[in-house]
């Protein structure tokens, strides 16, 4: 298979790794979180203030003991993922505040709109599981908005979902309202159920409450996605080579956090690093040098035998435009077959992250079927490959009524519920795909059904978040 | 030598020449107004022109800045009283509980470049000391950054203590998560979506 995307050599990963660790053993990486210096000084790091330098002994000591591949558990069994090597998931968007009409007119989001997207993910076909901060709900207090959140994402969808790691506090929470959900706390350390983001300050940063919630969920081996967000030429190197160099060494340092705290805490090596739009001065990120470091990270986490997070349907089109399915095609068909295995904002991100949108949201779970099919493989052996058919239907024959397309027309090809197939007299000019997406919504929504859970637990859930609150 | 040679150096984001040259007109006895006025502070205004109209980009109008300053510092000495002085104070920080700077260092440089006098806070400002320190350099106005929603609560906190301190600081807010109606709510002075819009801002509060 030729791809033309540039794959990285054994000397061209070698070299970024070499690099990376002379910034990890010279320059180091701060931890703004008192515990975490100490481990760090326990376990013979050298620490000077809140700089910490790693030896490549040190580095290879972490990453031997995170997994390439790790299960994670839904509140329904049969909906559990495998998470690395060849296994790959669609995760929703993550993070922004605002919600987008299909005019890209903004306002706050409200926790109404955080439920309809964990309903949009329950009764999804392409979608493999529930995310976090869909939007942030702006109606609740900021405070216990993760709250709110996490039980949401536990009572209305019964897919594997990712936690909330703002703070210490909201991490702890996190795992409380997780062994309420699934028999316990102790139950955690050998059934990852959230996979929480966990963020860097670049250029070579953590905050506390990053640090804080790795040590609290590292502790009960929940999944961390350790990520940054380098813009380029302003908080990390303006060529990519360099980029790449800063954006390794910080999820490297992020990585031995992770494994000091809890070893073979699940890490899945993670990047939307993307470039400084230099007229601006803000980041974008529905670019071609996003596209390419998002495929570059993810060979980078196959050198190291770890997951990996890139890419998603990401856009800086402020409404649901040709722009924002053009943008959002491009990052994310090459983050899959770049090798990705977790990818965020699959669906709804909008604006360079500022919104999400219920009509993109539609849109990309769509294009994701279309890229899963894309990527399901054929399979070449006698069963599938019968000469009969061809000989029977002859020279200039028709294969319509042939039983093998009576049986297989249902289901050969991909089933579209969104994208319009019927050619133009089948619908009206005014029609765009996002009013089209805008109009299924309710209908969409209509065909939910709240999946079974124990009252007891959702008991105890609800009465942990008003005791919490 | 000429002042143009001045001009052209501050355009070319050449700070070496800027200096050079600078110099060399205060040596020869150039009258100093011209200097600083068509040698240093006209070129600024074509930056500003070229950065708002796409031609310009960020480092290089944040570059050219850096270069107009360090003719500008050689200059200070030989000004005389009121001359050269900046077009106001500005204190700018993110708000207390956030460690996000990035859109904050871009518009404190841009403040600096259009002219003014900024003094960076940093990050997790508390209130009392945005209130401090706005008094303590006679403040034209308090720039406040947020990128959490989570941390919002903070700029609302601060507009309160300037305002209950009786100062008549004008108080402007901005980051991605704030908006226009959140400046209005909070009782700010204003909002800008972007750094040079923050800009643009603080000139007309000031003028």
């Amino acid at each position: 298979m030729v791809d033309r995307m540039q794959t990285l050599t054994e000397k061209d990963l070698n070299w970024i790794h070499d690099a990376s660790m002379e910034v990890l053993s010279n320059t180091g990486v701060a931890f703004n979180e008192g515990e975490a210096l100490g481990l760090f000084q326990n376990r013979g790091f050298s620490v000077d203030g809140k700089v910490v330098r790693f030896s490549e002994k040190q580095v290879q000591e972490a990453l031997s003991t995170a997994p390439s591949r790790f299960r994670l558990f839904g509140r329904n069994p049969e909906k559990s993922l495998w998470v690395g090597e060849d296994d790959w998931v669609f995760a929703p968007t993550y993070g922004p505040p605002f919600m987008v009409n299909r005019d890209g007119v903004q306002r706050p989001g409200t926790m109404h709109d955080y439920d309809t997207f964990c309903k949009l993910v329950q009764t999804s076909p392409h979608i493999d599981m529930n995310g976090y901060k869909h939007v942030e709900p702006q109606n609740v207090p900021a405070e216990t908005a993760y709250l709110d959140m996490m039980l949401s994402n536990i009572v209305f969808c019964d897919r594997p979902f990712m936690g909330s790691p703002d703070s210490r506090r909201a991490a702890r929470d996190c795992l409380e309202m997780a062994g309420i959900a699934f028999g316990g706390k102790d139950a955690l350390a050998q059934m990852p159920v959230t996979v929480s983001l966990i963020n860097s300050l670049s250029p070579l940063q953590y905050s506390s409450e990053m640090v804080g919630a790795v040590l609290e969920l590292a502790r009960y081996r929940q999944p961390l996605l350790i990520a940054n967000l380098i813009m380029g030429g302003t908080s990390g190197p303006v060529t990519l080579p360099e980029l790449l160099v800063l954006m390794n060494a910080e999820i490297l340092a992020g990585l031995v956090l992770a494994q000091l705290a809890g070893p073979g805490t699940p890490v899945i090596y993670g990047t939307t690093s993307c470039p400084t739009n230099m007229k601006t001065g803000a980041a974008t990120v529905g670019t071609p040098e996003t596209a390419i470091i998002s495929s570059m990270a993810a060979q980078l986490a196959r050198f190291y035998q770890l997951p990996s997070r890139t890419g998603g349907s990401l856009t800086d089109a402020t409404l649901p435009d040709a722009q924002a399915l053009a943008e959002g095609a491009l990052t994310l068909i090459t983050a899959v077959r770049s090798g990705g295995n977790f990818i965020l904002h699959a669906c709804g991100m909008i604006g360079g992250y500022i919104g999400n949108s219920f009509e993109k949201w539609l849109i990309d779970e769509e294009l994701c079927g279309m890229v899963r099919k894309m990527m399901t493989p054929l399979d070449f052996s006698a069963e599938t490959i019968d000469t009969g058919v061809i000989a029977r239907t002859g020279i200039g024959g028709t294969y319509l009524m042939q039983p093998e397309t009576l049986k297989h027309c249902r289901s050969a090809y991909f089933d579209y519920a969104l994208f319009a197939k019927g050619g133009a007299a089948s619908r009206s000019p005014a029609d765009d795909i996002a009013k089209t997406a805008s109009d299924r919504l309710r209908q969409r929504l209509e065909s939910y059904q709240k999946p079974d859970i124990d009252p007891s637990i959702e008991t105890d859930l609800n009465q942990y978040v008003r005791h919490r609150k | 030598m000429s002042i143009q040679e001045i001009y052209n150096a501050v355009l070319a984001f050449d700070e070496a020449t800027v200096k050079a040259k600078t110099q060399a007109e205060l040596d020869a006895g150039t009258d100093i107004s011209s200097i600083l006025n068509d040698g240093l502070i006209s070129p600024m205004d074509e930056v500003g022109e070229r950065f708002s109209a796409g031609d310009l980009f960020v480092p290089e109008m944040l570059v050219a800045a850096q270069a107009m300053k360090a003719g500008l510092k050689i200059l200070k000495p030989h000004l005389a009283e009121g001359q050269g002085r900046s077009k106001g104070t500005v204190v700018i920080g993110t708000v207390k509980g956030d460690l996000h700077d990035i859109g904050k260092n871009l518009v404190s440089m841009m403040i600096e470049g259009a002219g003014f006098e900024v003094v960076d806070l940093g990050v997790d400002v508390d209130s009392e000391t945005f209130v401090k320190t706005a008094a303590e350099k006679k403040a034209d106005v308090i720039a406040l950054s947020a990128l959490l929603t989570t941390t919002m609560p903070a700029m609302e906190t601060t507009v309160r203590a300037l305002k209950e301190a009786g100062m008549t600081v004008k108080a402007i807010v901005g980051g991605a998560p704030v908006t226009h109606a959140f400046s209005e709510q909070i009782g700010a002075d204003g909002y800008s979506a972007d750094a040079p819009g923050a800009v643009k801002l603080i000139k007309e509060l000031v003028a």
